[in-house]
């Protein structure tokens, strides 16, 4: 008697050639495993690489930050795609680093989540060993320092870090190519252009935190109603003097016909009319 | 070291032996003369049988024939030279008293700490040596930071105070970075967490004890005399910070004011008594 083991091989692992690719399923169906087609091109690493790329959750986003005369804003859809999947609608992309540190995510999710739970750790590491908080560019460049060094070792980040210190408000771009930019005014994700547009336009340095927060959200709502892979809620949070505070959640459906009613058509009108004129 | 003689010798003889054969053959004698001489030597040390006490306090991690660890004892004694410091738990929290020793007028009170904060639920009241202190403070934040960081949640008291002695015993291990000496330090952990109030002291030996009420340092004899006579469970937080403020005065030779004493609570977060808030409880004595 002979014991047939082929079934332990690891068929799923050949690569079928483009040749015998035109038959479904090459595999003999008893005492081994079902195997699939591997995409018939010539550079299969390349090709990998590249679809993994692109279905990199988070990379479909939009966040948004900007400091004006009462602090800072921080805003972002809730949104997660992987390609063309809506794999969320509720994500929680604005991470609160400690009462008074806010950091925003795009990119990879994990990435964003780890390292600003990381520098939370450090942040606080911080405060305990100075007896003082640490300032918004001193955490900035705790986290800028952490991805430069993990340059080019693929890492996905494009995130805010806003906050209120001693100094007064603070706001940085920080992303995973290293770089690190202070700056008044950031949108980040595949919507930052469509947010930018609305943001430029209605920025002004002496808004009230009101008017601030209404500009945050519609910018956030207008991306998210062209670019296809924002989407879900409009946050927004407010930092000042005493820490961050959550504003408000807004699904953007509900805001479409809130910034937009829908007006009764004429036509339809008369039809109401009529229904209502034959029912007495 | 008897085995360090033993194998310096048998080396000795075998290396000697391999080359001397061959270029100088009358001068392998000599060198058995000398091989006999350290042998010799060594049964002259197995009389005496153990080495001199001095010589057991060197290492750090060699037992006395009477199972003592000469430098741990003496790192325990250190404690004892150091500024008294008091703890208290009360149902409500736990109370930390420490005596600052401001030796000059020309001194900055604020610069001198002796109480510190661990984590926002836990912190710690240090005697003895006091340099060695933030050493082990620094350990305890990290520890609590990375557990917070890894599960989400505050570390218990009892797990940060194993971490701290897992520390205090890390000494003479491994070659290069390892510490030479065992801490000086001995610690009041106060602590607040899922179990409510908790006071422990460590020890330079690495052991802890949990407690009611604690005094270390030069004067803890007295205060903990005193601690054991009026210390009760149903304590209010006032009255443990009394209770610690006047077991201190006792034992403390300098007058009780604002600038020579540092009070904190752990109820249920960590918080240093500002020296008005000091004023306030001394006034009340």
């Amino acid at each position: 008697m002979r014991l047939d083991f082929g079934g332990l091989d690891p068929v799923s692992l050949q690569r079928i050639s483009s040749a015998d690719a035109g038959f479904d399923l090459p595999c003999n169906p008893i005492g081994s495993a079902p195997s699939f087609h591997l995409p018939a091109v010539a550079d299969l690493d390349g090709f990998e690489k590249a679809a993994v790329d692109m279905v990199k959750p988070l990379h479909g986003t939009t966040t948004l930050a900007f400091v004006f005369k009462e602090g800072v804003i921080v805003a972002a859809d809730s949104r997660a795609s992987m390609g063309n999947y809506i794999s969320s609608q509720n994500v929680k992309k604005i991470l609160e680093i400690n009462p008074y540190l806010l950091g925003t995510m795009a990119g990879g999710a994990a990435d964003c989540q780890f390292w600003q739970r990381n520098l939370g750790t450090r942040c606080r590491l911080h405060e305990l060993g100075n007896k003082r908080r640490i300032s918004v560019t001193g955490a900035s460049k705790l986290l800028a320092n952490t991805l430069y060094s993990y340059r080019g070792m693929g890492l996905s980040m494009g995130t805010m870090i806003a906050g209120w210190d001693e100094t007064g408000p603070g706001l940085y771009y920080v992303d995973s190519e290293g770089g690190r930019v202070k700056g008044k005014r950031f949108s980040v994700g595949s919507g930052s252009t469509y947010a930018y547009g609305v943001l430029d336009s209605g920025y002004r340095w002496d808004m009230t935190v009101e008017e601030a927060v209404e500009l945050a959200r519609r910018s956030i709502y207008h991306a998210t109603f062209r670019d296809g892979a924002s989407g879900g809620v409009a946050s927004v949070y407010y930092v000042g003097p005493d820490g961050w505070k959550k504003i408000s959640g807004d699904d953007v459906g509900e805001l479409h016909y809130k910034y937009y009613p829908v007006s009764e058509a004429a036509a339809e009108q008369e039809v109401v009319m009529k229904e209502a004129s034959s029912a007495s | 070291m008897l085995q360090s003689n033993k194998t310096e010798f048998s080396d000795s003889v075998f290396a000697r032996e391999g080359t001397d054969r061959i270029s100088r053959p009358r001068s392998r004698w000599i060198f058995l003369l000398g091989a006999w001489f350290r042998v010799l030597e060594l049964s002259e040390q197995r009389v005496s049988m153990f080495l001199t006490r001095s010589e057991y306090d060197r290492g750090v991690n060699t037992f006395s024939p009477e199972g003592r660890l000469f430098q741990v004892e003496y790192a325990i004694e250190a404690i004892k030279l150091g500024s008294t410091a008091v703890g208290l738990k009360t149902k409500y929290g736990v109370v930390l008293a420490v005596e600052k020793r401001i030796t000059s007028t020309l001194l900055e009170p604020s610069s001198v700490d002796k109480i510190m904060e661990i984590d926002s639920h836990i912190g710690c009241a240090a005697s003895g040596l006091t340099a060695d202190a933030p050493t082990l403070v620094e350990h305890g934040r990290v520890e609590t930071q990375n557990h917070r960081f890894s599960y989400n949640e505050p570390m218990s008291v009892e797990s940060t105070t194993q971490a701290l002695c897992d520390l205090a015993l890390r000494f003479g291990e491994g070659d290069e970075d390892s510490m030479s000496r065992p801490f000086g330090v001995s610690l009041l952990i106060a602590g607040y967490d899922e179990n409510g109030p908790s006071l422990y002291i460590t020890d330079p030996s690495g052991t802890f004890w949990e407690c009611d009420a604690k005094a270390i340092g030069s004067g803890s004899e007295g205060a903990d005399s005193s601690l054991q006579e009026h210390y009760n469970k149903e304590m209010t937080l006032e009255e443990a910070e009394l209770l610690a403020l006047s077991t201190l005065k006792q034992v403390m030779e300098e007058k009780v004011t604002a600038a020579n004493v540092d009070i904190a609570k752990v109820a249920p977060t960590y918080h240093l008594y500002t020296p008005t808030e000091v004023e306030a409880v001394i006034g009340r004595l």
